[in-house]
């Protein structure tokens, strides 16, 4: 009987937990006629009118390509430039790498909110406002220590007799990374694509901050304009929410188990 | 050869090579400006005109006579208690009792993770409909012989900040059950065994077993949580943006105001700089429990 009633209050608890995001499906689905109906009756006759109008006329359709395009360039480079850096902290020998360990660790402290004032003018001061790229260089910046200790601690297992063996083997430092030492670190690989596609793709901050023109815009900075002059437009901003939140529900569901390590890998050990 | 692993220059070569885009990166857009943060907060600059002057201590002199500071201390103390009562407490509960089940489990842990994939700015626009006056939570408590208790929630002083952390503990509540449910994995078996071999209940063996081994744990989900309620901006901005009146305002969107919106660089940075050190301290705090953990 316990079981069963351990079963219902979680059954509860897990509906609860997903009523707002299907209440948000509902509605952007619903005909206008229908919104006097109660947000948790389910639409009587689909109409996919209001997404065709968010992404044509509101514009999400460039915010979309935008954010798709940032997250993926961050994802690719973070892979490469967080690699590396772990490779050479963790099997080159050179001074100052306590101090570089220290140097990363700082990385980890500090909030992003905390120096959004500085960042903004050295943006400016590259001459990279309203560029992708400004705001590609301030998310690599500020996440990369989290990725250059994820494959440190894959590097780490990486059997030191396997490593010698390559080099006695003549292979060069770039050969024992590329064939030895990737391949292993496959899962980190994976973390580290879903972790910053996902904080790239759901930040808000940097990119209201560093992107101005409309065209630049990208969904969280996009959709918080259509919230601020389309208030009472409530199907608009249900299906921009949807668009929104689709590519990263969807990822979450196929790596499901790769997210939940990632999350969890830098807090428990 | 350029890369030729015999020559004497290889190994420098090399370690520029692997170091340097990251370390050029990371330290021009990170390390910099973490320390320009310190520097601007010590000086009257507007953010535009080239000339900025040196001031002293003049705005941490105006941070600790400004009401609306402190009322946004304040709120970013209550802000995080909140939510630390509700990811680590809830959490705990949640994932001891998801612990115990075996059926539909997987199912159950989707829907309380799912959330934390969720934008803020997503997040935002969803608790800002269901929040409002005729909206859904407020059409729920009628429904169930609770109107008294409706009330326009994001537009209520006394309620408004309550409600913004509610929101924000839905979208982050399911990593801390994640993090729950790992350490209670690695909790020995043979505890359970023995508290039910002595005739403990349900609720001893987990006030007695399951509490204490998790104590690790719900320090690192509480420091978690912690600092990363108190970097929170994207919620809040897009959902009262500090109002109404000052009742939703915390640190960062106070800074915003004062530094990027009214241009009061040395101001705003001062505002930055407290919020630097509260994070970074209770970050230290966090890595030190971990690396006892290691060990």
């Amino acid at each position: 009987m316990g079981r069963w009633l351990l079963l219902f209050v979680l059954g509860v608890i897990a509906i609860l937990m997903v009523s707002p995001l299907i209440l948000t499906v509902f509605t952007s689905f619903k005909p206008t006629t229908e919104l006097v109906n109660p947000p948790w009756a389910p639409p009587v006759s689909l109409t996919f009118e209001h997404y065709v109008r968010v992404w044509t006329e509101a514009g999400f359709s460039r915010y979309f390509f935008n954010t798709l395009v940032i997250s993926a360039v961050d994802a690719v480079v973070m892979i490469v430039i967080a690699s590396l850096a772990a490779y050479a902290m963790v099997f080159m020998e050179f001074r100052g790498k306590l101090v570089l360990r220290v140097l990363f660790l700082i990385g980890l402290m500090i909030p992003v909110t905390a120096i959004v004032l500085p960042l903004f003018q050295i943006v400016r001061g590259f001459g990279l406002l309203n560029t992708h790229l400004g705001v590609i260089f301030a998310d690599l910046a500020l996440a990369l220590s989290v990725f250059v200790f994820v494959f440190s601690s894959y590097f780490v297992g990486v059997p030191k007799e396997l490593h010698e063996a390559a080099r006695i083997d003549g292979a060069t430092e770039f050969q024992i990374y590329r064939r030895v030492v990737m391949p292993i670190a496959v899962p980190a690989v994976v973390t580290t694509a879903l972790l910053e596609f996902l904080w790239s793709w759901n930040d808000l901050l940097l990119r209201l901050l560093l992107l101005t023109r409309d065209e630049m815009r990208t969904l969280s900075v996009g959709l918080l304009n259509f919230q601020g002059t389309m208030t009472r437009d409530v199907t608009g901003l249900s299906s921009g929410t949807v668009i929104m939140a689709i590519p990263v529900v969807l990822l979450f569901l196929f790596f499901q188990r790769h997210f939940v390590r990632g999350m969890t890998a830098g807090a428990v050990k | 050869m350029f890369l030729d692993p015999e020559s004497k220059w290889a190994p420098r070569l090399n370690l520029f090579l692997f170091l340097m885009p990251a370390l050029t990166i990371y330290i021009v857009f990170a390390i910099y400006p973490t320390f320009s943060v310190v520097e601007y907060s010590f000086t009257d600059w507007d953010g535009i005109s080239p000339k900025r002057n040196f001031v002293g201590l003049a705005n941490y002199e105006r941070l600790f006579t400004d009401k609306i500071f402190w009322a946004a201390f304040r709120n970013t103390f209550v802000w995080s208690g909140v939510i630390i009562v509700i990811n680590v407490g809830l959490g705990l509960v949640i994932a001891a009792m998801l612990a115990r089940v075996w059926k539909a489990r997987l199912l159950i842990q989707t829907c309380i993770v799912l959330p934390v994939v969720i934008s803020p700015m997503a997040v935002a626009t969803i608790w800002r409909w269901m929040y409002q006056p005729t909206g859904v939570i407020n059409q729920v408590l009628e429904g169930i012989g609770l109107g008294g208790l409706a009330t326009p929630w994001l537009g209520s002083p006394g309620a408004v900040l309550y409600a913004l952390a509610l929101a924000h503990s839905w979208s982050t509540i399911g990593l801390s059950v994640v993090i729950f449910l790992a350490g209670l994995q690695a909790v020995d078996e043979n505890l359970y065994e023995a508290a039910h071999v002595d005739g403990a209940n349900a609720f001893q063996s987990f006030r007695y077993v399951t509490l204490p081994a998790l104590r690790p744990v719900t320090a690192v989900v509480f420091i978690l949580t912690l600092t990363q309620s108190f970097k929170v901006f994207d919620i809040v901005w897009a959902t009262t943006q500090g109002g109404p009146v000052r009742f939703s305002e915390i640190l960062s969107t106070y800074m915003y105001k004062r530094g990027a919106l009214e241009k009061q660089y040395g101001y705003g940075s001062a505002i930055g700089v407290a919020l630097l050190v509260i994070v970074s301290l209770a970050t230290v705090i966090y890595m030190q429990i971990q690396s006892k953990e290691d060990r």
